[in-house]
């Protein structure tokens, strides 16, 4: 594979009046990547995709798509195709009509067209719905009608703009996993913005949360959530348990707690104040190993769903910690714990993550 | 003292079944409002059904329906003058038809994208024409003219129905324009289409219903009209409404029953298709408006 990157962003801001919808931001997706862009709404996902796809011009910096500076050049000159979050399928048009809307503009040969719509048709299960009318279907097949439009084209990149929020949670999960089987079928690279991080978790080879028109991190969907490099990516990923306090000398002094061992950290000046992230999932509350960061609290609550446990240990007074357990064989509710008593639990220290 | 009388035989009525009667009778129609309207469909139709009736009398009175006879029908189609006439006013209607909706489409599209001051200005004044009085439009326009020193023709009156027309496409195609979903026509950029195409494959055909049926509203209201054609038309050939107005003044042959019986058959011919083309597209139309859906 080519080391030139399929989409490379440059230093692009978009500017709406006086504030930024998207901030100098430096972007590369790697060809072949399912690329999740994830972030609450209004942190500029929609409009770096519209950038990309040419709806929407960057004040600022420049668009580059395998390489070739396409910055100012309008959707029609450029190789990539979007699959819209309202589908935006032409309704006077029958579904094969639509799928090859893209190739007929390109002057492709009518026999070769009919071939290729009938092949990405079938490729998203809607062979036999070649002459039917959008309108006549359901929403999560007019989806895989606006998903085989865009792929027909056999574009550098496919942009998605949300393209499951409008489906209910079911069939939301199916296609998650049919997407992301397409994408490795066909090797195309797509660049998918969501605000669901679990949908993002599962599906990208490469995630970047961004936050108010900046990208907070960039990477694996294990390296975003295990090594969180900010305070927001560990809050929007997952739940986290996150504490203030300063460090000093290897260790963070919690404002409202007790003095957490967090290893020495040569980038973080003593006496700065950080906060300190722990998942609910890495707190142990039995089998302890030696090394770990041994506490104690008053379990305040306990949430059973299943096949988790939630408990809510009240470390010091104002500060609660959420603790995941699963419900394997040898625990049962009430084996374990209720409200008010004491317990003792810990963590690896490489679990505790200090965000400056 | 009962509001309803009761048969002797039944139990006492119990106040819910009283009520009931006396909301029952609040219902009915009175006889009153029936006659209201009975006058009111009279006053507006009865002197049409007379002219549609004579224009089948054999005779030449306009008060004794003498018998059946396509006579006046036939002095019509043999009158040059007033034939001229219908070519002219058919022309016309095609003329301000294709030329309105053209500009009121364009309008339209104008007016829901473009979000400046301007621009709903623009809108605001796009909608005078619906309000302003016809003769005031009239002999605005005459006056235009005769200032610019253009002679009154044909011509004038395509462009003076032209002008009255745009407003009335663009009051109907606004909301349809309003209502499309601008994902579509970013679509089809997208996929390869340049502006114009999206609009021309996309766009145009979504609207085409309401096209259609503000082309036919624009056509009938056209050819009726009298008051702009009359003060902004040349001497020959004059528009048919303005010819008949002419003819009358020296006395009503029944010729002019029968070309407004056959006027009568037209309009309501072309917005009944008007209110139908809609349908034929399986979706709700661009004269709701008129229908009051």
């Amino acid at each position: 594979m080519d080391a030139t990157p399929a989409v490379r962003l440059d230093g692009v801001s978009k500017q709406f009046a006086d504030s930024y919808a998207v901030h100098r931001l430096d972007l590369d997706i790697e060809a072949g990547h399912f690329y999740s862009l994830l972030g609450p709404s209004g942190c500029g996902k929609t409009t770096t995709l519209r950038m990309i796809g040419g709806f929407s011009d960057p004040t600022e910096g420049s668009v580059l798509l395998a390489g070739e500076d396409v910055t100012g050049l309008p959707p029609n000159r450029r190789n990539v195709n979007t699959v819209f979050q309202s589908y935006a399928l032409f309704d006077h048009l029958s579904i094969a009509d639509n799928v090859g809307f893209g190739l007929k503009r390109r002057g492709v040969a009518r026999a070769e067209i009919r071939q290729r719509v009938g092949e990405m048709l079938e490729l998203v299960q809607l062979a036999g719905f070649a002459d039917r009318r959008p309108r006549t279907l359901s929403g999560g097949q007019r989806q895989r009608v606006a998903l085989a439009r865009a792929l027909v084209n056999r574009p550098a990149v496919l942009l998605l703009d949300e393209p499951l929020a409008a489906l209910d949670l079911k069939l939301r999960r199916q296609m998650q996993v049919e997407l992301k089987q397409i994408q490795r079928e066909v090797g195309i690279t797509f660049v998918f913005v969501t605000h669901d991080q679990d949908e993002a978790l599962t599906m990208s080879d490469r995630i970047a949360v961004m936050n108010e028109g900046r990208i907070e991190q960039c990477g694996t969907p294990e390296d975003i959530y295990e090594h969180p490099a900010t305070r927001f990516v560990a809050s929007f990923m997952g739940t986290s348990n996150l504490m203030t306090g300063t460090y000093r000398d290897g260790e963070v002094a919690l404002e409202k707690g007790p003095a957490l061992p967090v290893g020495t950290r040569s980038d973080i000046a003593d006496g700065s104040a950080v906060s300190v992230s722990v998942r609910p999932e890495k707190i142990w509350l039995s089998d302890f190993e030696p090394g770990m960061s041994m506490l104690s609290g008053v379990i305040r609550e306990t949430v059973y769903s299943g096949p988790t446990t939630t408990y809510l240990i009240e470390l010091a007074p104002g500060l609660t910690l959420s603790v995941l357990e699963q419900n394997t064989a040898r625990a049962r509710m009430e084996d374990r714990w209720s409200g008010g008593e004491t317990v003792e639990f810990g963590w690896r220290p490489e679990h505790c993550l200090v965000l400056a | 003292m009962t509001l309803v009388r009761m048969p002797s035989a039944t139990a006492p009525a119990s106040p819910t079944s009283r009520t009931r009667a006396r909301r029952a009778r609040a219902h009915r129609r009175p006889r009153v409002l029936i006659a209201v309207t009975g006058l009111f469909f009279a006053l507006l139709y009865l002197p049409i059904a007379v002219v549609a009736l004579f224009s089948f009398n054999s005779q030449k009175s306009l008060t004794v329906f003498d018998g059946f006879s396509l006579r006046w029908y036939r002095a019509f189609v043999h009158d040059d003058v007033l034939i001229a006439s219908l070519g002219t006013s058919l022309r016309i209607s095609l003329v301000a038809m294709a030329g309105s909706v053209i500009l009121g489409v364009a309008l339209a599209l104008g007016l829901v994208r473009c979000r400046t001051r301007l621009g709903s200005l623009a809108g605001l004044v796009m909608l005078v024409p619906l309000i302003t009085p016809e003769i005031v439009t009239g002999v605005a326009s005459m006056l235009l003219f005769k200032g610019l020193g253009v002679p009154l023709s044909t011509a004038t009156v395509m462009l003076a129905e032209i002008t009255f027309s745009i407003s009335y496409v663009t009051v109907i195609l606004r909301s349809r324009v309003a209502a499309l979903n601008p994902e579509v026509e970013e679509a089809a950029m997208d996929l390869g289409a340049t502006r114009w195409q999206a609009v021309r494959l996309v766009t145009l055909p979504a609207l085409l219903p309401a096209v259609l049926a503000s082309a036919v509203l624009i056509f009938a209201l056209v050819f009726d009209d009298f008051v702009l054609a009359y003060f902004t038309t040349g001497v020959d050939p004059q528009p048919l409404s303005v010819r008949i107005y002419s003819a009358i003044r020296f006395g009503v042959q029944p010729t002019i029953n029968a070309v407004g019986t056959l006027m009568l058959a037209g309009s309501i011919a072309l917005i009944a298709l008007a209110l139908f083309i809609p349908r034929l597209f399986g979706r709700r139309g661009g004269l709701d408006i008129l229908s009051g859906k």
